[in-house]
Parts: structure tokens; C-alpha cells; sequence
């Protein structure tokens, strides 16, 4: 289970002059420092599975990326399995498999050659790796293109090697930043498919997206983060009830809402 | 760490551009110029050595000596000009190739007539061996005009030696062919292994500091279980092992291709010296390359580790030559000397040590201040390394 706590994270201000006239607007922005996180909190239990919503620069990157110890927040507290991530980042990063918005591949090396590596950067033994790339080429669909050099690759297959990559080491809780952005329909619904298969292993995952008919086809709970903080936070059911008609409605009301406080 | 190193090092060589830097450049490049320079020069320097020479001669009457030795040679041919005033401009538009004017007391016999200054027009701008020929010729006049002198004198052999070369200085070099030329050649070595172990390690730096940063797999890097220290240090010995390759590389294609070519009288030369050197000192010699690349490697990595993309590193490593040319020049300045303050200088120490091992007159104790420096430098840029990693602002930036 992951559990998020009053997370927050500013970032010094190199250069306010280079600042766009909107970023200038942004509440966010107090002297120095732009508190792109100011007050997230969430929860994701085991075999559940949560979407991040929240329009674009709302702090769901940073957020995720604090989760996986990649930046460290200036307050709050995020915890995986029982473990601190604050106080053991190298332990938690065994336990978490993380998927970045800006991944990329090394190009020379092929499917294959990528997601061993990061497995042995991880300490998997070599038969192991042999096994679960199998086991994953399978679930991702990418018998056909694994061997060949990445460089080559369509967005579709990286970002399936991307994904098998993050979870070669069997995390016991994965997080996937927009992990169908871009991609064809057909592996959307792979990466869709994929997810399923976590949570049927009991695996907690949190995914951001945009798209709603995403959330609405896995999600068990639903997370809104605008401007920093959590706006709503809640099961599926009640993010849905929150208006009558479709789930667009619901978002909007989300932020509707939390504005005018 | 050796995992890194390993995943670096076969991404490297699956790269054609850097195999093409490394390899196949030094390979084919350098052996090209050197064929293209070499072929050009020999042709050139053959042709003026066998161009047939036109000439004029003014005041043939004083010297018919001289004119006779032009006329009977099959290397000159003799242009009739006129006069004395239109040779000058002859030579200018090239109907003549050079002209001798003979003073008449060129006739007299030397104790009579004093010295005889024969004058020699020619356009000298660019190869000509004009001068070298016709040595050939007024050399046997010399000596014909001093012995006919000299027994007018009625000088015995002795006496005349000593009249032509009243002191002789007899030159006796306690140096031995190795350290002089180790002198001469010292300095260049160096300049050449370092700017090239430079060149081999500068693209894969780029691209495993700053590269990985713009392919978006730094990230992933970063938050996977592995300590920052491992992951510099195994970028930083891909690198280093690039560059020393790529010097190396280089270095052995020059030496054979040099030998191939300047066959001859340069070989037995350079084999000799080579001999004299000793397998020690040359071991030694390209040990010295470790320290160097160690110095690069760390260098070139924190360099790219620092910058935000690509570019950013490549104009840096641009500006890195330059300083780094500077230490090497120190090294070939007369009176820089591998002792004292100088063997502490990073860079500088290496080359005045790579110059003494070849002159054979290396202190060994040196080597300490040198591998202490090296250490003292490479470990601070692989520090710097290690911190940048460990602070968001290297994926942030």
C-alpha cells in the first residue's frame, strides 16, 4: 500500500524575470519559490488501482516523482509497503516500479539488452531476467521487436519496453506517469490490459492520465490534484456522483468547486 | 559498477560514429596524410632536382671554366640573352632560370686577382635547388683556384690545412644520441597522445552525462537501487578507457604506417632510436597515459553531468582543448623541468615526463608527486560527479 501525506515540494526561482506572464498569476508563485506541490495527500491500498487527475502543471508529475525518490519533497510524508521513502530511498526503490513521463531508451541497445540491464541494476539474478522478460513480452506483446535495436522503435513499442522495464525487478507497487499518452489504440489497450494483470497480483498501482474513459474502465479510486493540492479524493462512485451527467462534468466540478473556497 | 561500465562500453562500441573516431579515422586518416604530404613533397623535390636549367651567362670569357662545366652538364642549358639588363626580367617571366655574372678578376689567378664575386640571379620564392646544383660546380673551381694558390705559395699539406681552418672546435657531446633527440622529439609525444586521448574520450563523455540526460534514461538511472558513486565511477572508466584507446589506436597507426612509408634511410634511424629507449621507460611511457585519461575522463564527465543538454557539453568540451593545451606548451618551454614545484603540475608533469623517459633521464621518484596530483584532481572531478547526481538539480535544471 502506498500512503501520501501533506506532500509538498517548492523549487527555487533561478531567473523571475524569465517567468511567463501566466506562471507570474499562478498563486503558486510566493517570492523566491514556486510551490509546485503544496498539500497532497492519497492512499492507494493493495489490488487497488488509482488515477492522478489534474490539468497540466498541476503538480502531478513532481508529485509522482517524489514518490519515486527522484526529487525530495520540503514537506510530508510518503510511505510504500512500510517503508519510509524519505528514510530509505534505496529500500524503497526496490519496492516501487516507476514509470517517468520523459523516459526514454537507449538506442543502441535493443529491447532485450534494456530491460536486463535495469534488472541487474537491480540485483536480479540472469535466470530470473531470462524468465520475467518471457513472462513480460508476453502480457506487452513484444515478441516481435524485443531483439531489435530500440532506436528503431515505434512509441507504442518503447513505450512497452518502458513499462516492462519499470517492473522487471516485481515491484510491489508500481506508479506509471501517462502511460497511454500518444500511444494507437491497440496499445492503449495492451497497456490497459497490463494494468489489470497488476492489480489481479493484489499490486497497488497509481497511474496518471488524462484520459477519463481510462479511469472509469480501471480505476477503484480517484485522485484530483489542481494548483498543487488535493481537490478531491475519493472511490470511483462518488467521484462519478459528484454530477449528473458524464465524467467530464465531475472533473470540472471538482475544480469548480475547490476554486471558489 | 563494472555492470555500468559493461552496458556503457558495449553501447559504445555499437555506436558507428565513435568507432569511426576512434578506429577507423586514426586507421585510414592519418596514413593519408601522411601518403598525400609525403607524395607531394618527393614528387616536387624530385622535379626540381631534375629539372633541366636554363641559364645565361654574363662574362663567360673570365670564367671558361665554369662555362664549359654548364655547357657539357645535361641538367643545364644555356639561353642566349643579350644584354646584361633584360635577365632580370627574363627570370621574372621564367624563359630563364637563373643567370651568372663572372667579374673579370675572376680570370686572374687568386693571390692577383683577390676574391672573385660571382653573381647569381634568381627568383629564390618557393623550391628550388638552383643553388645546391651549381655548388656542384663552383666547388671544383674553389678547390682548383686554392691549389693553384697554395703551390704558387709553395705551401706544404700541413700549412695549407692550417690556413683554411686556423681552429677547429672538436665537439664532444656528453648526450647521448637518445637524450638529444629525446629533447627535440620530447616535447611533440605528449602534445600528440594527450590531444588525441582527449579527442577519444570526448564523445562518449558527452553522451553519458549529457546524452542520457536528453534521452530521458537519466531518470530511470537515478531511481534504480544503485549508488551514485558506481554509476560515476563506471561511466567514468568507459571513458577513460576510450580515450586511452583511442590514443593508443592512433599512436600504433602512426608507427606502422610511418614505418611503411618513410622506408629507407628514416627507418634505421628511427629503429635505433626506438631501441635505445628500452622496454621499461617505453612501458612506462604509455602508463603515463593513465594518469592522463584519468584527468580526462573526470574531467569530460563532470563536465557533461553538469551541462543541461547536448549542445551545452559540446561547447564546453570545446573550451576544454584549449585549456587543456595550455599545460602541454608549459611543458616544451626551455627551463620547465621535471623537479621541484613543476612534477606537482597536473598535465604539465605528465608531458615533462613522458619528454625524460625518452631522453632516458627520468627520476622515478617523480612519479609520486605525479600519480599523488593525478589523484588529487581526477578524484575531486568525480567527487563534484558524484554530488551533482545526488542534488534533483541534475534532472531539473
Amino acid at each position: 500500500m502506498i500512503e501520501i501525506n501533506g506532500l509538498a515540494k517548492k523549487f527555487a526561482v533561478a531567473n523571475p524575470k524569465k517567468l511567463s506572464e501566466q506562471e507570474k498569476k499562478d498563486p503558486r508563485l510566493k517570492g523566491r519559490f514556486f510551490h509546485s506541490v503544496e498539500d497532497v495527500s492519497f492512499s492507494c491500498e493493495a489490488g487497488q488501482v488509482l488515477g492522478l487527475l489534474g490539468p497540466n502543471g498541476a503538480g502531478k508529475t513532481t508529485t509522482l516523482r517524489m514518490l519515486s525518490t527522484a526529487i525530495k519533497p520540503s514537506a510530508g510524508s510518503l510511505m510504500v509497503k512500510g517503508v519510509d521513502v524519505l528514510a530509505n530511498p534505496i529500500q524503497a526503490r526496490r519496492k516501487l516500479g516507476f514509470l517517468s513521463g520523459s523516459t526514454g531508451l537507449y538506442g543502441r541497445l535493443s529491447g532485450r539488452e534494456n530491460i536486463s540491464y535495469f534488472g541487474r541494476l537491480h540485483g536480479v539474478s540472469e535466470d530470473d531476467i531470462g524468465k520475467r522478460i518471457d513472462e513480460l513480452a508476453d502480457l506487452l506483446d513484444m515478441h516481435s521487436f524485443l531483439d531489435r535495436r530500440c532506436e528503431g522503435y515505434s512509441t507504442g513499442m518503447k513505450q512497452k519496453v518502458s513499462i516492462a522495464r519499470a517492473v522487471i525487478h516485481q515491484p510491489e507497487a508500481v506508479i506509471l506517469d501517462e502511460p497511454t499518452t500518444g500511444l494507437d489504440i491497440m496499445a492503449t489497450q495492451t497497456v490497459l490490459n497490463f494494468i489489470r494483470s497488476l492489480k489481479k497480483q493484489g499490486i497497488p498501482v497509481i497511474f496518471s492520465t488524462h484520459h477519463l474513459d481510462e479511469v472509469d474502465e480501471l480505476c477503484d479510486s480517484v485522485t484530483v490534484i489542481d494548483k498543487g493540492r488535493t481537490r478531491f479524493n475519493g472511490s470511483l462512485a462518488d467521484f462519478k456522483g459528484l454530477s449528473t451527467g458524464s465524467m467530464h462534468e465531475s472533473f470540472m466540478a471538482t475544480l469548480t468547486e475547490q476554486g471558489a473556497h | 559498477m563494472w555492470l555500468v561500465f559493461r552496458k556503457e562500453l558495449m553501447e559504445l562500441l555499437r555506436d558507428r560514429k565513435t568507432l569511426f573516431f576512434m578506429i577507423a579515422m586514426p586507421i585510414l586518416l592519418f596514413p593519408l596524410i601522411i601518403g598525400v604530404v609525403g607524395f607531394f613533397t618527393s614528387k616536387a623535390m624530385d622535379e626540381a632536382q631534375s629539372k633541366v636549367l636554363k641559364y645565361s651567362i654574363v662574362g663567360a670569357q673570365y670564367a671558361p671554366q665554369i662555362a664549359d662545366a654548364l655547357r657539357e652538364s645535361d641538367d643545364f642549358k644555356l639561353i642566349e640573352t643579350t644584354a646584361d639588363e633584360e635577365l632580370v626580367a627574363a627570370i621574372r617571366a621564367e624563359t630563364l632560370d637563373f643567370a651568372l655574372r663572372i667579374p673579370d678578376n675572376y680570370a686572374k689567378p687568386l693571390l692577383e686577382g683577390g676574391q672573385a664575386k660571382v653573381e647569381l640571379v634568381l627568383n629564390d620564392a618557393g623550391l628550388n635547388m638552383i643553388q645546391q646544383r651549381l655548388n656542384k660546380i663552383i666547388d671544383e673551381e674553389i678547390a682548383r683556384k686554392r691549389k693553384q694558390a697554395f703551390s704558387e705559395l709553395g705551401l706544404a699539406d700541413l700549412q695549407q690545412d692550417a690556413l683554411l681552418e686556423p681552429v677547429v672546435i672538436d665537439k664532444q657531446d656528453v648526450a647521448d644520441k637518445r637524450e638529444n633527440w629525446g629533447e627535440k622529439v620530447g616535447g611533440l609525444v605528449p602534445y600528440i597522445l594527450f590531444i588525441l586521448c582527449l579527442q577519444g574520450a570526448m564523445y562518449p563523455a558527452t553522451d553519458m552525462g549529457a546524452g542520457e540526460k536528453e534521452r530521458g534514461t537519466l531518470e530511470t538511472l537515478l531511481i534504480s537501487p544503485i549508488e551514485r558513486h558506481h554509476l560515476v565511477l563506471g561511466k567514468f572508466f568507459t571513458i577513460a578507457l576510450a580515450g586511452v584507446t583511442s590514443a593508443l589506436i592512433t599512436v600504433a597507426s602512426m608507427a606502422i604506417w610511418g614505418l611503411v612509408l618513410g622506408q629507407g634511410m628514416a627507418i634505421t634511424f628511427v629503429s635505433e632510436f626506438m631501441a635505445s629507449i628500452g622496454a621499461i621507460d617505453f612501458v612506462l611511457m604509455f602508463l603515463m597515459l593513465i594518469p592522463i585519461a584519468a584527468i580526462f575522463a573526470s574531467l569530460l564527465l563532470s563536465l557533461s553531468v553538469y551541462a543541461r543538454s547536448f549542445k551545452e557539453a559540446q561547447s564546453y568540451m570545446g573550451a576544454v582543448v584549449f585549456v587543456v593545451i595550455m599545460p602541454i606548451i608549459l611543458a616544451t618551454l626551455p627551463g620547465v623541468d621535471l623537479d621541484g614545484g613543476w612534477a606537482w603540475v597536473p598535465i604539465t608533469n605528465v608531458a615533462l615526463a613522458i619528454k625524460e623517459l625518452i631522453k632516458g633521464t627520468m627520476d622515478y621518484y617523480a612519479l609520486i608527486a605525479i600519480f599523488a596530483s593525478t589523484v588529487a584532481i581526477a578524484g575531486a572531478f568525480i567527487a563534484f560527479s558524484i554530488f551533482w547526481f545526488n542534488r534533483e538539480k541534475v534532472l531539473f535544471r
